[in-house]
């Protein structure tokens, strides 16, 4: 159907990016600018009693924190972590001071042959041994302790995640400069508002002093949501103190060992189950959220409301607390919390069906919320539920039930296979009143004399296709082919704070703000006079206002579904686990480009599936991460992922631009319980820890043979 | 840099030391010696050549790893091997001889060097010598090389019989081994005539435990078969694992059903 | 003086032997096309043909460069060959962020190259040194049989 907006076309950014010719934030020229490299900590927790500096040759400079104009912390949700560290240092891997130079090597020369003396303390490493408790929210319905108390019996279990590191293919990158009172900073970041803001405060002007301009972006996935308004701060201030422009690109290693990463996790579930049913849930979670708070209050709460899973339970009580320890800070990582929880219950309740001797599928779909029922915040799901429907779809898709039944009897030679299926959701846009009582998005549309439109919005094409997306919304409603309608660079000098690239939320709510601006600009078009609209996001009137303090209320308008299904195959030999396939059925409302919703879907699913799987993070005892290379963090190649297949279930949503809802997260959410189930048909063992490796998968099926 | 055109002018460069030699570069530049002076053999006719010698093949050790998985006459256990290895960037440039001067135990190629009890061909201005491979390593990174000395050739003798071999990595493709297994049998009228097996990435080096081997030499299958628990005993006792990203349980209980699984393979 | 031939054509640079063919290329030679991921060849980002032979640039001294032929995606470009494959790549919507997709392109020309008509494992195996985050492969894989199934004088 060639109407449908859905249609594919060929993405804005294509030529640019195949050919070559987009720049990156390292692929500008570097004349006069300097090369920025960064000296960070080697201990876990101690204090710097002294940092002695080589002989610095003409030209070059020491950044550290008493260059900083403004406060030494940089604005992200609290204002707690550093430009550049103060007395004491947190994780290793936090910056220390910047070597600013002109010659790359050299400065390196430089950095490395830096002494710091350091008085260690003692760094806390264990989540569990932590007594500083950053945030903690927590949600509840019912009278948990007398449900408690009537269930047949009570079901409890624990659930560990490890971290996930995003891997973007371009590592993390800034430049800085300063002329005449004014700091620009151009790189690769999601969000160019959130580093605006942090720059007034580091920098000490006000915010029409600043200028973020976002870079070609080469992925992003959350890890670059907060870091860059910490890079951005370094080369900041760095430039202001040399008077020229100073660029940062980090190096892989670099780029693992110090940027945010998804938070680890461990939930404490008690399930009261009765007649056959769970009929309350109490959940503890805690998050490790590293040396600083970053983002990890936003992640919490994303956690702490989906803990519920796609369920609704009678009788709910949810306790989630981030913890410091002296790690690298998490923060942002695509699913935001939610990963961690749809994980943890979709294992909770495919466990007690095995202990009811269920089917877990069924068991889990009699669970299932429906439309009316309460969230676990007391909002309401507004919307259909069409979990139910999409499961039939994607089992006749998979040929789940045949398979799943087929592996669950007794397997025997050399290799064994598994199938699972989760159920889960992305809360569509930002938790919370974020999106009414902070981000208070603004989105103007510019049509020029020659009748060309142009977004104006701050939104970051990070190669999840906004470029495209957002113009086919605005050339739809305009009328106008898609050729005529572009969108601007993403430069806070000239767009306005339409909000961060995160939560899913581009589409659905900036996406109907360009919707009605370009209806309203349809409105009042005269050819050839530029005309520009603004318009305001509003709250749409169904939504039960969320009240942040008590956490009550609608914590999204409305809600993207996903099925999905992986198939596994193991070497009872080696331990070692291929996928044969993975299939995913998924609900974002109208999909906006079949293609780029297609490739959201996928990406997204991998990364799910190999956060199960293949990635981890170990670090030794002093708290260093040994995987801090490529070579060492795995993640998929072309080659583990043979079969990948993506159906669309769209419920229109009524507040999306011509139904869309949100997308980008929802398929990071339910690859690892797929996966975690798969693997526990090959194992023949109830399992609640990932990652789950091969030593892992061996071992198991050692322990269950004897 | 020096690029010599023939093998003596190379083994006269290299005599008057100060040179890194470079072949394909993918592993001297993983962390590159800033102020190193390369000597570069990756086009030295002499070392880019692959000849059968009837039991054996002659490969040069500028030869590639792809030219290696494209010559109809390196044995298909060597290209089993090969094909494994990275991926295929990896595989233009990166050669037979750096696999073996790398001195890892995890070099894919090497592994299968072992089992076939190849021979290298070391060149000096001082002649030239072919130690074993297994002589030729004397630990974790330690190879019987002296400064002037180059890796010009390994002999790989065809494997006799069957082969078997299998590498887990942590992916499906540009996986470092973590652990890999190589086995060659030949069976005649009943009698095993010949067994070798190698385990890579297990320790310091390849191992292979030749006097265990022979346990088996000369057996009937039947015998063997009756011998197997004693003979994957021996093998329990003889590895010991390094620990590393994977523990040496992992490591041990891997290589242990690997073996016994090559041997089921054959009828034992 | 180290000279060799560059997208065609002839030129020479002279430096330390064991300086990276990548960022000689990114920063000597303004080829920005290949992108830097790892410097230890387990990304592919910086992919070029070297020789005939795709290469990751971060691993090749300055001094193999010495007397070869380079071909980056500045170079392909200007192939009509290439034309197949910016068609291929477009029609799936294979490229997100783009990062990868300069050495993504340069894998699938040097893998039609050899292979014209590849399965879909080889397809796999060809791209298998280039990571990519964002696309699950499903959509590179799919474009490569496009533009395999179109043809060109690869």
């Amino acid at each position: 159907m060639s109407d449908s907006i859905g249609t594919p076309v060929i993405k804005k950014d294509h030529c640019d990016k195949i050919s070559g010719r987009a720049l990156y934030t390292d692929d500008w020229p570097m004349d006069g600018v300097l090369y920025g490299r960064i000296l960070r900590s080697k201990k876990a927790r101690a204090r710097i009693v002294d940092i002695h500096l080589p002989p610095l040759p003409e030209g070059c400079y020491i950044i550290d924190r008493n260059d900083v104009p403004g406060v030494n912390r940089v604005h992200i949700v609290k204002d707690d972590c550093p430009v550049f560290a103060d007395d004491t240092v947190e994780y290793i891997g936090e910056a220390i001071l910047m070597v600013a130079g002109p010659d790359k090597k050299e400065t390196g020369r430089i950095r490395d042959s830096i002494e710091v003396e350091y008085e260690e303390l003692e760094p806390v490493l264990d989540v569990l041994k932590s007594e500083e408790c950053f945030f903690e929210y927590g949600c509840s319905r019912g009278d948990l302790d007398a449900e408690l108390e009537r269930a047949d019996f009570v079901y409890e279990e624990q659930f560990r995640s490890g971290s996930q590191e995003q891997a973007y293919l371009e590592v993390q990158g800034m430049e800085g400069m300063w002329q005449d009172g004014i700091t620009s900073v151009r790189g690769s970041m999601q969000c160019p508002y959130y580093v605006h803001r942090a720059l007034a405060g580091v920098m000490a002007v006000d915010e029409d002093h600043v200028r973020v301009l976002g870079e070609v972006t080469g992925g992003g996935f959350g890890g670059k949501e907060d870091y860059p308004s910490i890079l951005a701060a370094q080369v900041a201030v760095a430039a202001k103190k040399t008077g020229k422009p100073v660029r940062c690109v980090f190096e892989r290693r670099e780029d693992i060992e110090c940027t945010s990463k998804r938070h680890p996790s461990l939930y404490n579930i008690k399930a009261a189950v009765r007649d056959g049913r769970v009929t309350a849930l109490d959940v503890d979670i805690v998050l490790d959220a590293g040396a600083y708070t970053t983002l990890s209050a936003v992640v919490l709460q994303r956690a702490v409301i989906a803990a519920e899973g796609i369920y609704n339970i009678p009788v709910l009580k949810v306790r989630g607390r981030a913890m410091k320890t002296n790690t690298v800070p998490n923060g942002a990582f695509r699913g935001f919390g939610g990963p961690q929880s749809f994980y943890a219950l979709e294992l909770l309740f495919d466990h007690i069906a095995q202990k009811l001797g269920r089917d877990s599928l069924e068991f889990r779909l009699e669970h299932c919320a429906q439309k009316g029922d309460p969230t676990s915040t007391g909002g309401i799901f507004h919307f259909d539920v069409p979990i139910p429907e999409m499961v039939e779809e994607l089992s006749k898709l998979c040929g789940y039930g045949e398979k799943h039944k087929k592996y669950a009897a007794e397997q025997s030679g050399r290799y064994r296979r598994g199938i699972g299926m989760s159920l889960f959701y992305h809360g569509a846009g930002f938790t919370g009143a974020g999106e009414r009582d902070m981000i208070k998005a603004v989105l103007r549309l510019k049509k020029n004399r020659d009748d060309n439109v142009e977004i104006l919005s701050a939104n970051m094409d990070i190669g999840q296709g906004l470029t495209t997306t957002f113009a086919k919304i605005a050339a739809r409603e305009l009328g106008l082919p898609l050729d005529r309608v572009t969108v601007a660079d993403p430069d806070t000098s000239f767009v306005p704070d339409s909000g961060p690239t995160v939560a899913s939320r581009s589409i659905m709510v900036v996406g109907e703000l360009i919707r009605r601006a370009a209806a309203r600009l349809k409105e009042q078009w005269v050819s050839g006079e530029e005309c520009i609209v603004e318009e305001r996001f509003r709250e749409p009137d169904f939504v039960l206002p969320f009240d942040p303090e008590r956490f009550e209320g609608d914590a999204y308008p409305t809600f993207s579904w996903g099925v999905q299904a992986v198939e596994l195959e193991t070497d009872t030999l080696t331990g070692y686990t291929r996928i044969l396939g993975a299939w995913g059925d998924y609900d974002i409302g109208t999909v906006i480009d079949e293609n780029i919703a297609r490739g959201q879907m996928e990406g997204g699913f991998l990364q799910g599936i190999s956060y199960a799987s293949m990635e981890q993070i170990p670090a030794d005892k002093s708290g260093r991460i040994r995987n801090s290379s490529f070579s060492d963090y795995l993640i998929p190649t072309a080659a583990d992922i043979p079969v990948l297949e993506t159906i669309f279930h769209p419920v229109e949503y009524s507040d999306g631009p011509y139904g869309a809802k949100g997308a980008g997260e929802l398929p990071t959410a339910g690859g690892a319980p797929a996966w975690l189930m798969a693997m526990q048909q090959i194992v023949c063992r109830e399992l609640n820890c990932i990652p789950f490796t091969t030593e892992d998968t061996l071992r198991t099926l050692g322990e269950v043979s004897e | 840099m020096v690029r010599p055109e023939n093998l003596n002018d190379a083994l006269k460069t290299l005599s008057r030391g100060g040179m890194t030699i470079c072949a394909g570069g993918t592993d001297v530049m993983v962390y590159p010696p800033e102020n190193a002076r390369l000597l570069m053999v990756d086009r030295l006719p002499e070392l880019k050549l692959i000849e059968d010698l009837g039991d054996a093949v002659r490969i040069g050790a500028a030869v590639t790893f792809t030219e290696g998985i494209e010559s109809p006459i390196v044995p298909e256990l060597m290209k089993a091997a090969l094909r494994r290895i990275a991926a295929p960037a990896i595989r233009n440039m990166g050669t037979f001889g750096g696999n073996i001067g790398n001195g890892s135990a995890k070099a894919d190629s090497v592994l299968i060097d072992f089992v076939l009890d190849a021979k290298l061909e070391l060149a000096s201005i001082r002649g030239t010598r072919t130690p074993d491979i297994d002589k030729f390593y004397l630990g974790r990174k330690k190879l019987d090389l002296a400064p002037d000395e180059l890796i010009a050739a390994i002999f790989l003798p065809k494997p006799k019989g069957s082969w078997y071999y299998e590498k887990v990595g942590g992916r499906e493709a540009l996986a470092i081994s973590r652990l890999s297994f190589a086995g060659v049998i030949d069976v005649r009228d009943g009698v095993i005539t010949s067994l070798s097996a190698a385990f890579g990435a297990v320790a310091d080096t390849v191992l292979r435990f030749k006097e265990l081997e022979a346990m088996l030499t000369g057996k009937s299958l039947d015998e063997a078969r009756a011998m197997k628990p004693d003979f994957i005993a021996a093998y329990d006792r003889a590895i010991v694992p390094i620990r590393g990203r994977v523990s040496e349980t992992w490591r041990k209980e891997v290589c242990l059903n690997l073996l016994r699984d090559f041997l089921s393979q054959n009828g034992i | 003086m180290i000279e060799f031939v560059l997208n065609g054509e002839k030129v020479s640079w002279e430096g330390p032997d064991t300086e990276r063919l990548l960022d000689v290329l990114r920063e000597d030679f303004r080829l920005t096309g290949v992108k830097c991921g790892c410097k230890e060849g387990e990304c592919g980002a910086c992919s070029v043909i070297f020789d005939g032979e795709l290469a990751n640039s971060c691993l090749i001294p300055m001094a193999k460069a010495d007397g070869a032929e380079i071909m980056t995606i500045e170079g392909l470009r200007e192939l009509d060959c290439f034309r197949v494959l910016d068609r291929a790549f477009a029609e799936p919507a294979a490229v997100q962020c783009g990062f990868c997709t300069p050495g993504m392109v340069l894998a699938a020309y040097s893998l039609l190259k050899k292979n014209p008509h590849p399965d879909e494992n080889e397809i796999r195996d060809g791209l298998s040194g280039n990571l990519c985050r964002c696309t699950g492969y499903r959509a590179i894989v799919e474009a490569v049989k496009l533009a395999a199934k179109e043809g060109g004088k690869w």
